[in-house]
């Protein structure tokens, strides 16, 4: 038996046929499956923009009294978010549950957000004090323009990883100390003159 | 207990005009073509009919007594069968009203219960009969399970069972958006919010993080198209409610009552 026949034996005309033909199907199989995949992942949002101006810090009460912290509600409903001046500066609180994404409200008599979905407590700081949510709420990027008024930055695209670069995962009910350095602080948050 | 059904009756009170009438129209070729097999008086002739009808060939040829009686399976899978059949009618009906945009969607839905003629009976058959479907197919499967009839030859017709139940909460969950109700809303929040924490594809889940799955290309992205529940998921899940997942389901039926005719009616015989 010469070479030739061999390889003929091995690779017949029809198993190589057979494998050529099922590679192709499984391959345009498979490509296909990727585009379908694909095409539900759009390329262009029109969601509302991450970044918007909030105005002068003087356009927010400082708290007086035996007040902490004064909650301001006025971009909750268009931008999600919660500008909260206390008596050192301005901080900017993501309205967004941090359980399942509800947004919850601020009752100022008992100085608490409270999530409607599940019950998620929350003090001004953001920490959770009842209820299912695994994290403090999100803190927004609050920066000073040249004019003098505020730009927050939301940053939804990734808020649970962006926002706080040094903490990805389990933040845990309350603020560790690493993170109170870093919400306390520019460009988390805004200190005032008093 | 045989009955001869072939028995001439020599007594006959039908004028002979009328017979001869008869058995002209019987003698066409039109109602031979609709009834095939003539009066199925014996069984093998009740068995052909089953085969030869189209809408008569989905049930075996021959049942046995015990499968007949109510008491054995309710009919739970009957029932939910003509669910699905009135939900695709009704719903196909609210169609013509209902526009899946933002700002028509809620008052649409409004529109169907107070302005449309008769849009709120469709409306509530729509609904009440979703969570009807939901109900009767939990019974058929709890029935299913006490007869043992999960067990070989019909472990394969059990897994469709399962894939159709799951097909029909994701009807029922991607129903639940269109209404653009506060309710629906937030419960599709949380929902889509859960798909986030499925491990490798989902943003929140275990290992994603390895993958570089962010917000903007997560399992959740992929089903509602956008970071948050907006106009995008609206139409998405328009589209799975209305083509996608009826599609889905139908295949899958088809295969269910295909098994359950070659696989016979659990039980003894």
């Amino acid at each position: 038996m010469d070479k030739e026949n061999e390889f003929e034996k091995r690779v017949s005309r029809r198993k190589f046929f057979n494998i050529a033909g099922w590679t192709g199907f499984c391959t345009f199989l498979g490509s296909s499956g990727a585009a379908g995949a694909r095409f539900f992942y759009p390329k262009v949002l029109y969601e509302p923009a991450s970044t918007f101006n909030a105005g002068k810090p003087e356009d927010y009460t400082a708290p007086t009294g035996n007040e902490q912290v004064v909650v301001d509600e006025r971009w909750k409903k268009s931008q999600r978010v919660w500008i909260a001046r206390n008596r050192e500066g301005i901080y900017a609180t993501v309205a967004l549950c941090t359980h399942l994404g509800c947004t919850p409200n601020w009752f100022p008599a008992e100085v608490r957000f409270k999530c409607p979905c599940h019950g998620s407590n929350f003090n001004p700081d953001g920490e959770v004090v009842a209820g299912p949510a695994p994290e403090p709420l999100y803190r927004a990027k609050i920066e000073l323009a040249p004019d003098g008024s505020m730009i927050v930055t939301t940053g939804l695209l990734g808020i649970r990883r962006a926002n706080l670069q040094a903490q990805k995962k389990t933040l845990g009910t309350f603020w560790t100390k690493e993170e109170k350095e870093i919400i306390w602080k520019p460009p988390y948050f805004l200190e005032l003159k008093a | 207990m045989a009955v001869n059904f072939n028995k001439q009756n020599d007594v006959s009170f039908i004028p002979s005009f009328f017979k001869k009438i008869s058995e002209y129209i019987k003698s066409t070729t039109v109602w031979k073509s609709i009834f095939r097999v003539g009066y199925p008086d014996t069984m093998p002739k009740r068995m052909a009919v089953m085969r030869s009808s189209f809408y008569m060939h989905i049930f075996p040829t021959k049942v046995g007594i015990h499968g007949m009686k109510l008491k054995y399976g309710w009919c739970m899978g009957g029932i939910t069968f003509f669910l699905f059949l009135l939900l695709s009618i009704t719903g196909v009906i609210l169609m013509f009203y209902y526009i899946p945009e933002e700002h028509r969607a809620y008052n649409d839905m409004k529109d169907l219960r107070y302005m449309v003629p008769y849009g709120v009976v469709l409306r509530n058959m729509h609904r009440w009969g979703a969570h009807g479907m939901v109900f009767t197919i939990i019974l058929h499967m709890i029935r299913v399970f006490y007869t043992g009839s999960y067990k070989p030859p019909r472990q394969f017709n059990w897994i469709i069972g399962v894939l159709l139940l799951t097909i029909t909460l994701l009807l029922s969950f991607t129903g639940y958006l269109l209404p653009w109700d506060q309710l629906g809303f937030w419960a599709v929040t949380v929902g889509t919010n859960m798909a986030s924490s499925t491990p490798l594809i989902g943003y929140e889940g275990p290992f994603s993080k390895y993958l570089g799955i962010q917000i903007d290309n997560d399992i959740r992205f992929a089903l509602i198209g956008g970071t948050r529940i907006g106009p995008n998921a609206l139409i998405r899940a328009y589209v799975w409610h209305c083509i996608g997942l009826p599609l889905i389901a139908t295949a899958l039926m088809v295969f269910h009552f295909w098994r359950v005719r070659k696989d016979g009616f659990s039980g003894s015989m």
